[in-house]
Parts: structure tokens; sequence; C-alpha cells
């Protein structure tokens, strides 16, 4: 009797995935040969003619391995919607709208050097809502069976997508005022992202990793 | 025989068709459409992998690994909630295809 898993693995060629998983898809098409096989035997057919026919139903192997390909490239794409975007995207809007409730609301923030541009600014109660927004991302990302990159990313989105703005605007804005003073801009800078990206980020990864350890306990319990 | 690009249209109604009667591997899938098709729907492993894996990924179906009676390890497919809820508007969707073309293309039973 033929090796059907051996047949699979020399016809398909690479699917592009881990070794793992290529296994696992020619184990499975291998043992629908071997079944299709078998029922052509149990039918009556000889060898060579129910080898045949299993090869012939298998159709055309470069089809069969794109086909493949583009089903799981598919899933893939769909499943960082799930785990990564959606819930970015949530946190994102979530603390933005916090924010400027907070600021429509006329609320304070807490500056340390009130008036000079250096200064850290703290909107207190939004830095409190921060870790509840962290923990939603989580969870979504978490119940869509995100990894724990993922996970730990899409609660930090709101922090981290801060970033790349401040690394545009930054640099532009010292160009166009050359009268800074150099250490000065550079003050700004850390100010800036002290009260934008680092402690927002602790925030929001307290809230993550507190929403992991609860469902955790969950688990053990 | 029906030609191939038309077979694979059907393929996903009749694939959610026969697991709603309870959880198949591959192999047991492509046996029963062609059985109750009186073998007029055979799908090629090309066209039937790729669907299985789409709509697992789409959340319609699901496959686990299990061990039967002989001990093989096979991939055994369950229909969940999301795939049942495809079945009633795609077999309206056919329906109406069916129904168009008699009355275009002439077609009748037998």
């Amino acid at each position: 009797m033929a090796d059907w898993r051996a047949y699979v693995r020399e016809h398909l060629g690479s699917l592009h995935e881990t070794q793992v998983q290529q296994e696992e898809v020619a184990s499975e098409l291998a043992g629908h040969m071997e079944e299709y096989y078998e029922a052509l035997r149990v039918r009556g057919l000889g060898d060579e003619e129910a080898f045949a026919q299993t090869c012939a139903r298998a159709g055309k192997w470069e089809e069969l391995r794109r086909g493949i390909i583009s089903a799981k490239q598919e899933g893939s794409m769909a499943d960082r919607v799930r785990q990564f975007w959606v819930p970015s995207l949530v946190t994102l809007a979530c603390s933005w709208g916090a924010l400027a409730i907070l600021i429509w609301a006329e609320v304070r923030p807490l500056t340390t050097h009130p008036g000079k541009p250096g200064s850290v600014i703290l909107y207190v109660p939004w830095l409190f809502c921060l870790p509840l927004i962290g923990a939603l991302g989580g969870y979504l990302s978490r119940r869509a069976q995100g990894s724990v990159w993922r996970i730990y990313v899409a609660g930090l989105f709101p922090a981290l997508a801060v970033v790349p703005v401040f690394l545009l605007t930054f640099p532009f804005a010292f160009v166009a005022d050359p009268q800074v003073a150099p250490d000065f801009r550079f003050t700004a800078l850390v100010a800036t992202t002290i009260s934008w990206v680092i402690l927002p980020g602790i925030a929001l990864c307290l809230g993550v990793a507190l929403q992991g350890l609860s469902k955790a306990q969950g688990a053990n319990r | 025989m029906i030609r191939t690009e038309l077979k694979r249209g059907t393929a996903e109604l009749a694939v959610l068709s026969v697991l709603e009667e309870g959880p198949l591997h591959g192999y047991e899938i492509g046996r029963r459409i062609e059985e109750q098709s009186g073998g007029t729907l055979r799908y090629t492993l090309a066209a039937l992998y790729p669907l299985l894996y789409r709509m697992e990924h789409r959340g319609w179906l699901r496959g686990d690994w299990e061990t039967g009676d002989s001990g093989k390890r096979r991939r055994c497919y369950r229909l969940l909630q999301r795939g049942r809820k495809m079945l009633k508007p795609m077999r309206a969707e056919w329906a109406d295809l069916f129904h168009a073309l008699r009355r275009v293309a002439k077609v009748t039973h037998g």
C-alpha cells in the first residue's frame, strides 16, 4: 500500500506555514486519500486502478497548494483584525473619548512646572481610567484568542499611537523654530513623552496585566 | 457531468448542509455529498480542503483532531452557530437562482 503521507508531502510543496501546521495539513490530506483508496479496494478495484483513481481525486496539486495558502492567509488577515485592530481601535477611541470629556468638562491637569513648555502634564482622572481601557483592549484581544504580544499591543495602542505623531511633528517643529535652544527642545520632548506615552503606557499596561491575571485565576478555580 | 466552475459555487452550501447532520471528517464530507447528490457533486481535494479551511477561519466550522475507533487520527469538522446562521440565506439564494434559471433558460426537472 502506498505511503500517502509521503506522497502528499512530495506533491504539495511548501505552504509557507510552520513545520507543525504543514504536517497537520499533510496528515489530513493523506488520511483522506488513504480512506478513498481503501474504499475503492473494498469495491473490488485492483491496486493500480485504485491508486490511479485516488491520485486523480486529489485534483491539481498546484491549485490545492495555492488554495490552501490563500485560505490560510484570509484566515490570518481575519485573525489580525479580530485580535489586534478591533481591540486597538476600541482602546484608542475610549482613551481619546475619555480625555475629550475631561477637557470638555474643563478638568484642569496637574503640571510639574506651570507655564513652562518643558512641563509634564497629568490628567489624573484620565490616568485612572486608562487601566480599565487597557483591560478592555486586552480582554477583546484575548477573547479573539490573540497572542500575548497582540494582547499587550492592543491594550497599549493609545500610548503607542502617539509615538509616530511625536516622531513626525517634533523634528518639524524644531526645524521650523530655530530660535528655541537645543536643550529646551530636548526637555520639551522628554516631558511630552512622559505625559502622553510613558505614564499612559504604564497605566494601560497595568490594566492589561491585571485583566490577564484575573483571567488566569478564574481558569485555575 | 456538471462543470468544475459551476460545482465550486455549490460547495459551500453542500458542505454546510451535510455538516448540519453532525460532525464529519474531510473524506466523509466528500463521500456524503457525492452519495446524496447521486454522484453528481464530486469534489477533488483541491476544491474541498481550501474551502474547509476558509470556512473554518470565517468561524463557520471548527476542525478538531480526534482518534476514531480504528485508532486513526482524523480532523473532524463541526458546524458552528455562525455557519448554521449562513445556511438559511444561502438556501434561499440558491432557490431564487434556480427559480430564475427555470424561467430564463426554460430549465425543467427530468
